[in-house]
C-alpha cells in the first residue's frame, strides 16, 4: 500500500488526460482563429499578420470568383428615411441559415414543450417508450435527406423541406433541455394550485407551467437553433441550387479554397457558437449542457 | 397507437380491435372521469410531436423501404429483393459495412475510454477554471463534421502545426509526416466529434455517484484505483453502457467529416454516391432500411438487454 501507484500517480495521470484532452480540441479552434488574419500559411506557423483578406473575402467585401465565391449581400428591408430609401443589406448564406433555424426552433417549441412536459407530468403505460423515442435521434441526417428525396420530390429542396427537416433532426435536444427544467419544478403542485384557483388545463399549461420553464425552454431553443444552422448532412442530400445554407457554404470554402480564407469561414461559425454559447450562459447553462447539473 | 397489423388477423380479432380503438377514440373525445381527462391531456401533449414523427420521420422512411423493393428506377411498382441481395451478396457492400462497424467500433472505445478520466477529473477533482474546462470541452458538440475534419488539417495536414513542427524537430519531409487524409487521420477526426459528446453522457452519470461510499472505501485503506474499480464503476457502469450505444450511433452517423476526408468509404458515404448519376435508387433505398433497421434493433436490444441509461 506504501507504493501503490495509483496513490502516486493517478491522479496526476487523470488530470492529464483531461488536460492533453482540452489542448487536442481547442488548439486547432485557435490556431484557425488566429490563421484567418494571416496572409498565408506555408512553413510551421501562419505568417504575414495581421490582414483582413481572408474576411473581406469570406464576408463578400471583397470580388471574389468561382467555387471561392463568398457571400452574396441582399436587401433584406428597405427603410422609408427621410426622402431617401435606406436599404439594409445582409450576407445571403447567413441570412438564409439564420432563417431556417429559426423556422427550425418554431417547430420544435411546439411539438417539443408539450411532450416533455407529458413525459415529466404524468405516469401512463408506455411512457418510457415514448420518451426514447422523442429524446432519441430517429434517423441520421443523411438517411433523412434520402427518405425526404423520395417522399417530397418537390418540397424536399425548398426552405420549407429544410425547416421541417431540421426540426426532427434537433427535436430531441429541445424536449432534453425542456424536460430537465420540468423535472426541477413541482411541476403537479404547480398544477393543482392553478386548477383549484379556478384556471382550466390549457390555461394553467400556458400560463403557469410554460412561464415557469421559461429558461430551460430558452436554452433548448438556442441549442436546437445553433444545431440547426450547422446541419450539414442533411443539408447536402436535399440541398439542390439557390442560396447555400451556411454548412454547405463552409463545405464549399473548406474543400476548394486557400487554407486561410476557409479559416476566415470557419472562424466566422465558431463566432457564431461562442456568441451562441454566452447567450447560454446568460440563460444560466453551462456551455452545450443539457442536463441541469 | 393500436390500430395496426390488423389485416391479417380473423375478423372477429379485428371486429374487437376495431371496437378498442373507437372506445378509445371516445374516451379521448368525451372523457368522464379524472382519469380519462388526465389520458386525454397527454395525447394532446404528445399529438403535435407524433404529427413531426409521422409526417417528417416515418412517412418519408416508408417510402424509402418501398422504393428499395420496387422493379423500376423512380418509381415505386412491383416487388424485387435484387437491391438486398446486391446488398449482401456484393463483397464490395460487405466490405463498406465492415468498413463503418470498425471505424465507429474503434472510435466510441477510444471516445467513451477518453471521456471517462475527463468526467472523472471534472467532477471528482477540484481543478481550478472548472466551469471554463467544461465549457472548452462542450464547445465542439456544436461543430460538425466538415469542421471537426478542418481541425484535424489543421493539426496533421501538409501544412498543420504538428506536422511542422514534428518534421522541424525530426528533419523529415511533412508531407511524410502529414496524416490527416488517411484512415488514422479519419480516426482522429471522429474521435474528435465523438469524446465531447461522450463527456457531457457521462459527466450526467458522475453527478448521481454516491461520494460518501467512495470517502468510506478511502478511509478503509483502498487506493484510488481500488476504490474506482469496486466503488465507482459498479455505479456508473449503465452510463458507461448508455455512453457507448450513444457514441456508437453518432459515430455510424457521422458523414460530413467523410466528404472532406474521403480516404475510407463508409456506409453513409456510399449511400450519398448511390444518389449521384449512373447508380441505383433501390440500391440506395436498401442502403437506408439497412442502417435504420440496424441502428433501431441495436439500440432496442441495447435497452433492453442491459441497464444502460439514454438520454444525453
Amino acid at each position: 500500500m506504501t507504493l501503490s501507484l495509483s496513490r502516486r500517480f493517478g491522479r496526476s495521470i487523470v488530470t492529464l488526460a483531461l488536460f492533453a484532452t482540452v489542448a487536442f480540441l481547442i488548439a486547432p479552434i485557435v490556431l484557425t482563429v488566429v490563421a484567418s488574419f494571416a496572409t498565408s500559411w506555408t512553413g510551421v506557423l501562419p505568417s504575414g499578420f495581421v490582414t483582413f483578406e481572408n474576411w473581406r473575402a469570406v464576408l463578400g467585401l471583397a470580388d471574389t470568383i468561382g467555387s471561392q465565391r463568398s457571400m452574396g449581400w441582399r436587401p433584406l428591408f428597405s427603410l422609408p428615411l427621410g426622402g431617401e430609401r435606406l436599404t439594409v443589406l445582409v450576407p445571403a448564406e447567413l441570412a438564409f441559415s439564420i432563417g431556417l433555424a429559426l423556422g427550425g426552433v418554431l417547430i420544435n417549441l411546439v411539438v417539443g414543450v408539450p411532450i416533455a412536459y407529458a413525459v415529466s407530468r404524468y405516469e401512463f403505460p408506455g411512457k418510457e417508450w415514448v420518451n426514447a423515442v422523442s429524446v432519441l435521434p430517429l434517423v441520421p441526417g443523411v438517411i433523412l435527406g434520402v427518405a425526404f428525396l423520395r417522399a417530397y420530390p418537390d418540397l424536399s429542396a425548398t426552405s420549407f423541406g429544410l425547416i421541417v427537416g431540421y426540426s426532427l433532426l434537433k427535436a430531441p435536444f429541445m424536449v432534453m433541455a425542456v424536460q430537465s427544467e420540468f423535472e426541477s419544478m413541482p411541476l403537479r403542485q404547480l398544477e393543482e394550485s392553478a386548477r383549484s384557483l379556478g384556471a382550466s388545463w390549457p390555461r394553467t399549461f400556458l400560463t403557469v407551467i410554460v412561464p415557469n420553464a421559461r429558461s430551460g425552454i430558452v436554452s433548448g431553443a438556442i441549442i436546437c437553433w445553433a444545431l440547426a444552422a450547422a446541419e450539414f448532412n442533411f443539408s447536402y442530400i436535399v440541398w439542390a441550387k439557390g442560396t447555400q445554407p451556411l454548412a454547405l457554404f463552409l463545405q464549399r470554402h473548406i474543400s476548394n479554397s486557400s487554407f486561410t480564407k476557409a479559416a476566415a469561414a470557419v472562424s466566422m461559425f465558431f463566432f457564431i457558437i461562442v456568441a451562441v454559447t454566452l447567450l447560454l450562459q446568460r440563460v444560466g447553462r453551462r456551455g452545450f449542457d443539457t442536463r441541469g447539473s | 397507437m393500436s390500430d395496426r397489423h390488423a389485416e391479417n388477423s380473423p375478423l372477429s380479432t379485428l371486429r374487437a380491435l376495431t371496437a378498442r380503438v373507437v372506445g378509445a377514440f371516445e374516451t379521448v373525445a368525451n372523457p368522464v372521469t379524472e382519469r380519462e381527462r388526465e389520458y386525454r391531456r397527454i395525447v394532446a401533449l404528445c399529438a403535435p410531436f407524433s404529427v413531426l414523427l409521422f409526417v417528417a420521420g416515418l412517412y418519408p422512411l416508408s417510402e424509402v423501404v418501398r422504393i428499395s423493393v420496387s422493379t423500376a428506377q423512380y418509381r415505386s411498382v412491383g416487388f424485387s429483393l435484387d437491391a438486398y441481395a446486391t446488398l449482401f451478396g456484393d463483397p464490395y457492400y460487405r466490405q463498406v459495412a465492415f468498413n463503418s462497424l470498425w471505424l465507429a467500433t474503434g472510435t466510441t472505445l477510444v471516445s467513451v475510454g477518453l471521456a471517462v478520466p475527463i468526467a472523472h477529473a471534472l467532477e471528482k477533482y477540484d481543478l481550478p477554471g472548472e466551469d471554463l474546462l467544461v465549457t472548452l470541452v462542450s464547445f465542439p458538440i456544436s461543430l460538425p463534421g466538415i469542421v471537426a475534419a478542418f481541425m484535424i488539417l489543421v493539426l496533421f495536414g501538409n501544412n498543420g502545426v504538428v506536422t511542422a513542427v514534428t518534421a522541424a524537430l525530426t528533419g523529415a519531409r511533412p508531407t511524410d509526416l502529414a496524416f490527416a487524409v488517411s484512415v488514422p487521420g479519419l480516426f482522429v477526426a471522429f474521435v474528435y466529434s465523438m469524446v465531447p459528446r461522450a463527456t457531457l453522457i457521462l459527466r450526467g452519470t458522475y453527478a448521481e455517484v454516491d461520494s460518501a461510499a467512495e470517502e468510506a472505501a478511502q478511509a478503509l485503506g483502498a487506493t484510488p484505483f481500488e476504490t474506482f474499480r469496486y466503488v465507482t464503476l459498479p455505479q456508473i457502469r449503465p452510463g458507461i453502457t448508455g455512453a457507448l450505444i450513444l457514441t456508437f450511433r453518432t459515430g455510424l452517423a457521422i458523414f460530413g467529416t467523410l466528404v472532406v476526408i474521403q480516404t475510407l468509404v463508409v456506409w453513409t458515404l456510399q449511400l450519398s454516391r448511390e444518389l449521384g448519376v449512373g447508380y441505383d435508387v433501390q440500391v440506395a433505398g436498401a442502403m437506408a432500411t439497412v442502417y435504420f433497421a440496424f441502428t433501431f434493433l441495436f439500440t432496442v436490444l441495447g435497452l433492453r438487454y442491459t441497464s444502460a441509461e439514454v438520454g444525453i
